[in-house]
């Protein structure tokens, strides 16, 4: 696609390398920095403000709903929060929430004899970007392979490729949130 | 006072839609009346003519944030003593105290637990 940001070689002789695990949500504006992941039916979101120069990703993969309740859509809350923790971590560097640009990766289904959680995934996070109003430029989502995504949050460089499943971390959703959040303070 | 009949009156200020969703199918699945504004401006000018028994508020948002629609609140004849509650992804001390200090009622860490979450609105109004 034309709006893929060439991954350049690096100018900085000094690489930062940080790892988004499932579950995380990080942001930086260090030159220096370049995040990664590996993803199975996980999603990552890439996110920069071409303005501020700030850049964040996150690793999530949404609950599917217990066996006895059929009608019910897989469980996006946990999608939701580290959607809102990334905006929140940038928008703390000077991000501004209507300069953010999206990339989406990952929501490979690589078991066809299970449920296409792959595919929730990325239908979760394409609703989010639109229901936000933050535009998608560009989208490597679903299929059946796991992807290896780096990203360089100062510059928004993104390279993704593809990896052998068994290279795929284990993934299994996070459990609803835990006790300590969600927690009510009454001051 | 509230009773079966008069269901409790919710104001909840959120830019992000997808968390305005979540919370409207939340709080409405469980017999509260909700009202919606985007960001604290919104609800300034909405609250200006109307009245809510609890707000739920945001801090990061476009054009008022929480903090300055707390404060803002805190001043008004109408508000000064409604409950608010803060609902946020920020964890920080510092920002909890600063809402304390703006007049806050209570401070929430998303992601919530609906359940909890209107306990704490049953339990605030009165």
């Amino acid at each position: 696609m034309s709006d893929m940001t060439p991954f350049l070689p690096n100018a900085s002789p000094e690489v930062l390398r940080v790892t988004i695990v499932q579950g995380e949500a990080k942001a930086s504006t260090d030159p220096r920095v370049e995040m990664s992941t590996i993803l199975g039916s996980c999603v990552a979101t890439c996110l920069f403000d071409p303005v501020s120069r700030v850049g964040g990703m996150n690793h999530f993969l949404l609950a599917e709903p217990p066996a006895h309740v059929r009608n019910q859509a897989f469980d996006s809350d946990y999608g939701l929060f580290l959607m809102e923790l990334l905006i929140n971590e940038m928008l703390g560097m000077g991000a501004i929430k209507s300069r953010l640009r999206a990339r989406l990766y990952g929501g490979a289904n690589l078991n066809p004899d299970l449920s296409p959680i792959g595919t929730a995934n990325a239908a979760f996070a394409r609703q989010f970007l639109t229901r936000e109003n933050i535009p998608c430029v560009f989208e490597d989502l679903e299929g059946t392979q796991a992807r290896r995504i780096q990203f360089r949050p100062a510059s928004g460089q993104v390279r993704a490729r593809l990896v052998p499943s068994d290279v795929a971390p284990t993934e299994k959703p996070l459990g609803r949130p835990q006790s300590a959040l969600g927690t009510v303070e009454l001051f | 006072m509230h009773t079966q009949s008069t269901p409790i009156r919710v104001l909840t200020v959120d830019d992000s839609a997808s968390m305005r969703a979540l919370l409207l199918g939340a709080l409405t699945s469980r017999g509260f009346a909700v009202e919606q504004c985007e960001d604290g401006q919104e609800a300034l000018e909405w609250l200006a003519s109307n009245e809510v028994d609890v707000i739920i508020t945001d801090i990061n948002m476009p054009r008022l944030d929480g903090f300055g629609l707390i404060e803002k609140l805190r001043t008004s004849a109408l508000h000064a003593e409604r409950p608010i509650l803060v609902l946020t992804t920020e964890s920080s001390d510092e920002k909890k105290q600063r809402a304390r200090n703006a007049g806050a009622t209570g401070w929430i860490v998303k992601p919530f637990d609906a359940d909890k979450l209107t306990a704490a609105l049953r339990r605030v109004i009165h």
